[in-house]
């Protein structure tokens, strides 16, 4: 499995297309031809996974978010985030950005 | 493998653009949805299976009909040489797809095919195949295809489906409406329909079924491309949509809804074709969130022991 810390830079891979619809996240992978259905969470880090942001400042964004909405601390969001990238990674929706890639 | 290395001697000769040698000058309408779907450059032999196979859909003989109306298909001429030989015992056929903006290209057994977009959709498919049954697979093979993407674009999907309705039966007001069973093979979408067909319901088919997006809401249309149930010939005929089942098989009955992302997850898994096209995924996410959010979707576990007719009428209570 990838390994993931605040100072990775993710990516949605080019093939992912997703859909939000009621809280969830529909995902489409052309090369699996596979369908997913994402939580809340796995949905905002979707949206945030622009191959530019850290993952530090995913969590930061969803901690503001859930903190002030449902009182989650920043430990639990940082947790469930960084497992939710490594899996998303892992599955082949996320990839890294490299220096390359920049450059 | 790339494209077409399963099917061709050679893929790097696929022709680019629909031209080649006509087999003949007749042709053939049909009234699938969609449609019409126009077939030209048959022989006679080759008008004659497709009457034989697609029946009552096949619109009667023009004289000097000209361009026509319709999707047009131009039929052509390619050497046996041209396809590999394939023992098909115990084998999954898969069409072979590659996919552009603007054209989809398609190699199968003794075919190939390709779609064109512009200046509007359009196909052009090559074959072998002379006569006989041999012929009729290969164009519906190629009309299942056709009428995914056709349907796509006119706001409507094909679904690898059994739809089931109660056709004219009772007086509850749900005679004509249908219901849609999804699962992938080996969901139980025949078992469920030979369960349903034993109740009283009649199956439109057990293995591709269209929703077109009517004003009144989704509507079933009846496709001619059947598994071992439904009507591989009779009229289109439009159902309005009750609702949608994710089908299991377990040992007794569950019923859980399922939310609309999970409603669209298993929509989009059971549109073929169409689904694995990467420049007409976000239209097809669209049509089936619509689709999702307009009829209520359930997994439904069920035995062999089932009365899935009675659930599903319960359902739309």
């Amino acid at each position: 499995m990838t390994d993931i810390h605040p100072s990775t830079v993710l990516r949605r891979r080019p093939d992912v297309r997703y859909r939000r619809i009621e809280g969830e996240a529909v995902v489409l992978r052309q090369s699996a031809a596979e369908v997913l259905v994402l939580n809340g969470v796995g949905a905002d880090v979707l949206d945030l996974a622009d191959g530019r942001r850290p993952v530090g400042e995913w969590i930061d964004v969803l901690a503001r978010e859930y903190g002030a909405d449902r009182e989650v601390d920043r430990e639990t969001v940082m947790r469930d985030v960084l497992d939710f990238a490594a899996e998303a990674a892992a599955a082949g929706l996320l990839e890294p950005v490299t220096a390359e890639d920049d450059g | 493998m790339s494209f077409g290395g399963g099917f061709l001697h050679h893929p790097d000769l696929f022709p680019g653009r629909r031209s080649g040698e006509a087999w003949g000058d007749r042709g053939v309408t049909l009234d699938v949805p969609g449609g019409p779907y126009r077939f030209s450059g048959l022989t006679a032999a080759q008008e004659e299976a497709v009457r034989r196979r697609f029946g009552g859909l096949c619109r009667p003989v023009v004289k000097e009909e000209g361009e026509g109306e319709g999707i047009a298909t131009a039929v052509f001429r390619a050497p046996l040489a041209d396809f590999l030989e394939i023992d098909t015992r115990g084998w999954e056929y898969a069409l072979d797809l590659d996919h552009t903006p603007l054209s989809v290209r398609v190699a199968g057994l003794r075919l190939m095919a390709r779609l064109d977009w512009v200046p509007g959709l359009a196909g052009g498919l090559w074959t072998s195949e002379a006569a006989g049954e041999e012929w009729t697979s290969v164009c519906e093979n190629y009309l299942r295809l056709l009428a995914a993407y056709r349907l796509l674009a006119a706001g409507g999907v094909v679904l690898h489906s059994a739809g089931v309705t109660g056709g004219t039966e009772g007086s509850d007001g749900d005679g004509a409406a249908a219901w849609l069973l999804l699962g992938p093979s080996g969901a139980g979408k025949t078992t469920a329909s030979r369960l349903c067909l034993a109740a009283g319901a009649e199956v439109l088919s057990d293995d591709l079924n269209a929703v077109l997006m009517d004003r009144g809401g989704p509507v079933v249309a009846r496709l001619p491309f059947t598994g071992d149930l439904g009507s591989r010939d009779d009229g289109p005929g439009t159902y309005p949509l009750r609702g949608v089942l994710r089908l299991r098989q377990g040992p007794r009955e569950e019923l859980a809804p399922l939310s609309p992302a999970a409603a669209l997850a298993a929509l989009a898994a059971a549109a073929p074709y169409v689904n694995r096209d990467p420049f007409r995924r976000e239209a097809l996410l669209a049509v089936l969130e619509r689709l999702a959010r307009a009829v209520p979707a359930w997994e439904l576990t069920f035995s062999l022991r089932a009365d899935l007719w009675s659930i599903l009428k319960t359902l739309s209570k």
